[in-house]
């Protein structure tokens, strides 16, 4: 059996179930994950039937475990002869289950003849099996209509960086997709262009303009030269898994644009390279002065006397070890390099200072541990930044040393990640602590200490609906210090505690990574003196210790390279 | 290949994770030192006469945290320029080389951003007199600027401000509802031209008045202004937020009336708080001791003294002495600003006499009904205090001692005015200034604790009216008046930059940045003040002795003793020390301690060895048998004389 029809064959077994036995995760955020140890979405295209018993469950899930290994053997055997035999691979994240059935192969575009898009029963060594060509869609979004108690408009009460999701504004991914297969060299091309957009929309403010950004606008190429190479350039969102629960990419989060490669030197242990740059709009990287225009014409110019661009380089070492038949263990090593070059910037009128060139970097690891079962997993993460680095990629740097530059800053991170799923239970779990210090000198109120830790257990009511509850708890410290009563003085010091209530609608079936959702959102929130000394005053988050949400909402992902691993 | 994980490993992996999250929860705690804790004051300094003040205006000293420079405008140096307590901090050393003592810092408190183009560096123009100046640092910043200074034996004195705050309400005279800086009428003899600024407009003994068509309208409404992004927000905390507490009667524009100079707004448009109200008299008292309490530090220096009534300060210093001593902290030195030539006028702010409304018109030449009587005052005065003692005389420790800047560093240091002025002005202080130590106070009568200074903040440069002399004459003139102060009694008070040879003139060009120069440590102003600072150092006599007048002269041309003035330190709290200081401000020839019909009387036995110690021993003289001593200095140049005995050769 060709391997192209073992999955297929797979695919028609495992259809009926095809959304509660989501082989492995997915995140599902606003820009979900694409790592081995977070699993990823099913399809919600795929259509369920009459829900199974839970031994048909499980004889299922063996036998789809079964099947994949029998594919791994294949797929080896027909890539690596000779060679030794790869063991059999452990189970991953499930690929985007079928497309639509393709008419035909794309037509070969002018003045390249050589192209052409495969057509059913192509070799597919090198890419996603039964994965169809041509164009398509894949999108993540989340819509929510609500408010507090009092009808003010929704918005975020969390206190720290990345707190619950349960009262994130709107914001949906849009990505279109070509995918090619040149027969002539045997490489595999995939054009990504994933257009986000963020709050508000048109139907809640009536105003025809929209929040976009383009978050990718890449090219991909797999098998070009190498077979188990893989290389890009473009504009990219860069990352690994996420902490579905606080909407949060702990280990790798990199947005640039340039390129980079993956390469596997034996199954399973895959080297990410990558190299871009980036410029955020600020007085640190660009400076526009006016200068009248040249050769006796009338009028001001720009002149940009400050232009520097950021670039980033960033490595990570993965590898899977199998445990067990289904489970594994994947520990990953990450590390960054951040560096931006010297320049000059017009302090008074044809005054100029020197700014020093600035260096970061970041290391970190991962351990990852999965049962392959209904998406359990957890993920523990350890992150070390300094310099540049600490402040993130996308960030100018604030605050900085004496010398000007961001010599002394740090982020230290700890994080954890989880998901475990029996019967019609599951939970979600999510955690940080984090403990960043900006580059000056001092402390101020820049500098924070910070942690949350949320879980969101979830009963599914047969295959169609459930209820989840969220508990979190988030507190932060901040380097201010607080008179006090008795003339002493104490750290600003805030603590929040979220409860939400959500019930849902899932046509997808159970699993904490099914989607899409239609639910309703309730969320009590509690803050406590400290917490409200951090709003403004006047703020209604300064003047309430509780306060109530109230919302109806919905939440997808299918079918974007977010999800894919591959 | 996939391998198969064993328990060992997953018990490595574990104790891995386990080590990281702690390695990561330990490294993430925020050292903020012990100042979480309520602060244990202490009493850091045994004698204020041993001690050499250094004027810090914090914005110019030294930017050590550029992270704080907000707005800052280098091209302009009525804005902010980016100086702040990390970067004097940083600085430490180099005020410990020079061999300063004491820093005055400037205000401390949050203020109006910017107002008209100006920025509030300097910190005079209050806003938040709670929280700290974000240009300048927070709090636990502040602390460890203390906490470092006193490791080195330095102290802090922070300047405040109890006379007004910033530019905080316009007075809605057209009773339009916004604020307007108007010019109205055609110029005409029946539509005279009116030029009206709601934000500062001229003083009203009725307090301000609107008017519309139709003529007065009453007193006019003020209005605070709202802009958070220029800091113009009603003031904080209460009652500062209430038009009541304010005069309201505009802007003082005749300081000798005492009605405008005790009510009128300051000015460039600061509001005039109603100092006799008991809430912003105890308001006043609980903020600034809160900043004691948080800061440790050891005193104040304080704004715009005589616009504000006698009875504020008394009830103010003694409010906080008393709090202070609860808390361990005496010896707390609380010393004024009184920026008039006047030295009665000065000394009536050290005086345990129960001054009033008519002293003060009496001290400026104006008629006054008479005061209630010393005790009806002080009765309803003491109505302010909160279950405390009734109140007493007692005010400031001491002066900034305007009097002698004008009579004695201009007048003679800087124009070679004959310097009789000087020791008239010497006798004066001793009747008008306060002979009394303060109850818990600094322990030390006022009269024996001027704070003598060259220049300010305020004040041209005393170099700056020299600028077309030649350098050598200016700096030599530089040097005598430095001479000067650190010999005199009391306090010797440098304006940062003084050593190194900053000539700045009016305000802001008295503000220079004192980065640009580099912090020269040879600079040879550098060096003469470090020299002067280790001779005060040595010799007890020039930091607790009495003064006693030997030589002044009413001669500034030819006479052989022209310029001279002489005088001793002797007896009062500094044992057996004794020095003779003989100082020639004449700017172009010798002068000597002896003329045809007089000779110099001096308190050392006769047949006692004196010895220059500026000169390094060079000069010696012996006292006559008939008591005297004969010296003669050069232009511009002076001697300190020690006996023998005393006389250290190392310095």
């Amino acid at each position: 059996m060709h391997h192209s029809d073992l999955i297929a064959a797979v695919r028609r077994a495992a259809a009926p179930i095809a959304l509660t036995l989501a082989l492995a995760s997915a995140t599902a955020s606003a820009e979900p994950s694409s790592d081995a140890s977070t699993p990823a979405p099913a399809d919600p295209s795929t259509p369920t039937s009459d829900p199974p018993d839970a031994p048909q469950l499980d004889a299922l899930e063996h036998r789809i475990d079964a099947l994949e290994k029998e594919l791994a053997a294949l797929r080896s055997a027909a890539t690596r002869t000779p060679g030794p035999q790869p063991e059999p691979t452990p189970k991953r994240t499930p690929e985007p289950t079928p497309e639509p059935a393709k008419v035909g192969a794309p037509k070969p575009l002018p003045g390249k003849p050589t192209v052409t898009g495969a057509a059913a029963g192509d070799s597919l060594e090198n890419r996603t099996p039964d994965y169809a060509d041509g164009f398509h869609f894949g999108s993540y979004g989340r819509v929510v209509a609500g408010g507090d108690h009092r009808g003010r408009a929704a918005r975020d009460a969390d206190i720290v960086a990345r707190g619950s999701r349960l009262d994130e504004s709107n914001y949906a991914e849009l990505e279109l997709r070509r995918e090619d297969y040149w027969k002539e060299t045997g490489a595999y091309t995939r054009i990504v262009a994933t257009m986000a957009f963020g709050s508000p929309i048109f139907h809640y403010n009536g105003q025809f303009a929209a929040k976009l950004g383009l978050r990718n606008l890449y090219i991909e190429e797999s098998g070009l030269g190498l077979r188990n190479l893989k290389v890009w350039a473009g504009s990219r969102m860069y990352r690994g898994d996420d902490i579905y629960l606080l909407d949060f990419w702990p280990l790798d989060n990199l947005n640039t644009v340039g390129g980079g490669l993956t390469y596997e030197f034996i199954p399973n242990l895959v080297l990410r390279l990558h190299s871009g740059i980036n410029q955020p709009d600020n007085a640190f990287f660009v400076q526009d002065v006016s200068r009248p225009r040249p050769l006796g014409q009338i009028g001001a110019a720009t002149v940009r006397v400050t232009d520097r661009q950021k670039s980033i380089s960033s490595a990570k070492l993965s590898h899977i070890f199998k445990v067990g038949a289904s489970g594994g263990i994947k520990p990953s090593l990450y590390g960054e390099f951040h560096y931006v070059p010297s320049a000059q910037r017009e302090r008074e009128t044809s005054q100029y200072e020197n700014l020093p060139d600035d260096v970061g970097f970041t290391v970190g690891t991962q351990l990852g541990m999965f049962t392959g079962k209904r998406s359990s997993h957890l993920n523990l993460v350890f992150r070390y930044s300094g310099g540049l680095a600490a402040y993130g990629e996308f960030n100018a740097p604030t605050r900085l040393s004496p010398q000007r530059d961001s010599k002394g800053a740090r982020e230290l991170l700890f994080a954890a990640s989880g998901n475990y799923e029996v019967g019609p239970f599951g939970v979600l779990l999510g955690a940080y602590l984090r403990s960043f210090r900006n580059a000056s000198a001092g402390l101020d109120v820049d500098d924070l200490d910070e942690g949350i830790v949320v879980a969101r257990p979830t009963v599914w009511f047969g295959k169609i609906a459930g209820l989840s509850l969220e508990g979190s708890y988030q507190a932060q410290r901040r380097g201010v210090l607080i008179p006090q009563s008795n003339g002493g003085l104490k750290p600003q010091f805030g603590q929040v505690g979220r409860l939400g209530l959500v019930p849902f609608l899932t046509p997808a079936g159970r699993g904490n990574y099914a989607r899409p959702h239609l639910r309703l959102l309730y969320v009590l929130t509690m803050r406590d003196a400290g917490a409200q000394r951090l709003y403004t005053s006047d703020d209604v988050f300064a003047i309430r210790k509780v306060d109530h949400f109230i919302g109806l909402g919905a939440e997808w992902w299918f079918g974007s390279t977010s999800y894919f691993r591959d | 290949m996939t391998h198969v994980i064993t328990a060992p490993r997953k018990r490595t992996v574990l104790s891995t994770a386990l080590w990281l999250a702690t390695g990561a929860a330990m490294a993430g705690c925020m050292d903020f030192g012990d100042i979480e804790q309520p602060l244990q004051l202490e009493t850091h300094v045994d004698d204020w006469r041993n001690e050499i003040i250094y004027q810090v205006l914090v914005d110019r000293f030294s930017n050590g945290d550029p992270s704080n420079d907000h707005g800052v405008r280098f091209d302009d140096l009525a804005r902010y320029q980016g100086g702040d307590w990390r970067g004097l901090r940083d600085r430490l050393d180099y005020l410990d080389q020079l061999g300063v003592t004491t820093l005055w810092i400037s205000p401390v408190v949050r203020n109006v951003e910017t107002d008209a183009n100006v920025d509030g560096y300097h910190g005079y123009w209050a806003q938040d007199l709670r929280d700290t100046n974000p240009h300048f640092g927070t709090i636990s910043e502040l602390r460890e600027l203390v906490d470092d200074a006193h490791s080195r034996g330095m102290k802090i004195v922070v300047d405040i401000v109890t006379n007004h705050v910033g530019q905080a309400f316009y007075y809605d005279l057209n009773l339009n509802g916004v604020p307007d800086i108007n010019i109205q009428g055609s110029g005409t003899p029946e539509s005279p031209t009116l030029h009206y600024t709601e934000y500062d407009p001229d003083f009203d003994p009725r307090g301000v008045q609107a008017f519309t068509s139709l003529g007065e309208a009453g007193p006019a409404p003020a209005v605070f202004q709202y802009d958070p992004a220029t800091g113009h927000l009603p003031p904080s905390p209460d009652p500062l937020g209430d038009p009541a507490a304010y005069n309201r009667k505009g802007r003082t524009f005749n300081f000798d009336d005492p009605d405008q100079l005790v009510h009128g707004d300051f000015p460039g448009g600061l509001k005039d708080l109603d100092t006799s109200r008991c809430d912003v008299k105890q308001m006043m008292v609980d903020v600034f001791v809160e900043w004691v309490e948080q800061t440790d530090i050891d005193g104040f220096r304080i704004d715009t003294v005589k616009h504000v009534e006698y009875e504020f300060w008394r009830f103010f210093t003694q409010q906080v002495r008393a709090r202070l001593a609860e808390r361990g902290k005496n010896n707390f030195l609380m010393f004024g600003e009184v920026f008039d030539g006047r030295d009665a006028l000065l000394g009536a702010y050290t005086r345990h006499d129960i001054y009033g409304p008519a002293d003060l018109a009496g001290f400026l030449g104006q008629p006054a009904a008479a005061d209630p009587s010393d005790e009806e005052q002080l009765a309803a005065e003491s109505a302010c205090v909160q279950g405390g003692e009734a109140l007493r005389g007692d005010q400031l420790d001491s002066l900034f001692y305007f009097s002698q800047h004008f009579a004695a560093i201009r007048e003679v240091y800087q124009q070679g005015q004959s310097t009789d002025r000087i020791e008239q002005l010497w006798a004066n202080r001793a009747v008008n200034w306060g002979d009394t130590p303060n109850q818990d106070g600094v322990g030390v009568a006022p009269r024996d604790l001027p704070i003598n200074f060259i220049d300010n903040h305020d004040v041209p440069r005393f170099l700056y009216e020299l600028r077309k002399r030649p350098a050598s004459e200016s700096q030599a003139l530089l040097h005598n008046a430095i001479l000067f102060t650190f010999a005199a009694q009391g306090v010797p008070c440098l304006y940062y930059g003084t050593e190194q040879g900053l000539a700045g003139g009016n305000d802001p060009a008295n503000r220079e940045r004192l980065w640009d120069g580099g912090y020269d440590v040879t600079h040879p102003t550098f060096g003469w003040i470090q020299r002067l600072a280790r001779i005060r150092g040595e010799y007890a006599s020039l930091r607790r002795g009495a003064v006693n007048v030997v030589w002044s002269s009413d001669h500034v041309g030819d006479e052989p003793d022209a310029g001279i003035f002489a005088f001793e330190r002797i007896g009062g709290d500094a044992g057996g020390s004794y020095a003779v200081v003989v100082i020639n401000s004449h700017q172009t020839h010798d002068s000597t301690t002896r003329t045809p019909d007089r000779a110099m009387e001096v308190s050392a036995p006769a047949g006692t060895e004196m010895i220059d110690v500026l000169s390094r021993g060079d000069l010696r003289v012996i006292v006559g048998d008939d008591g005297t001593l004969d010296v003669t200095v050069e232009p511009m140049q002076g001697v300190l004389l020690v006996p023998a005995a005393e006389y250290n050769d190392g310095i």
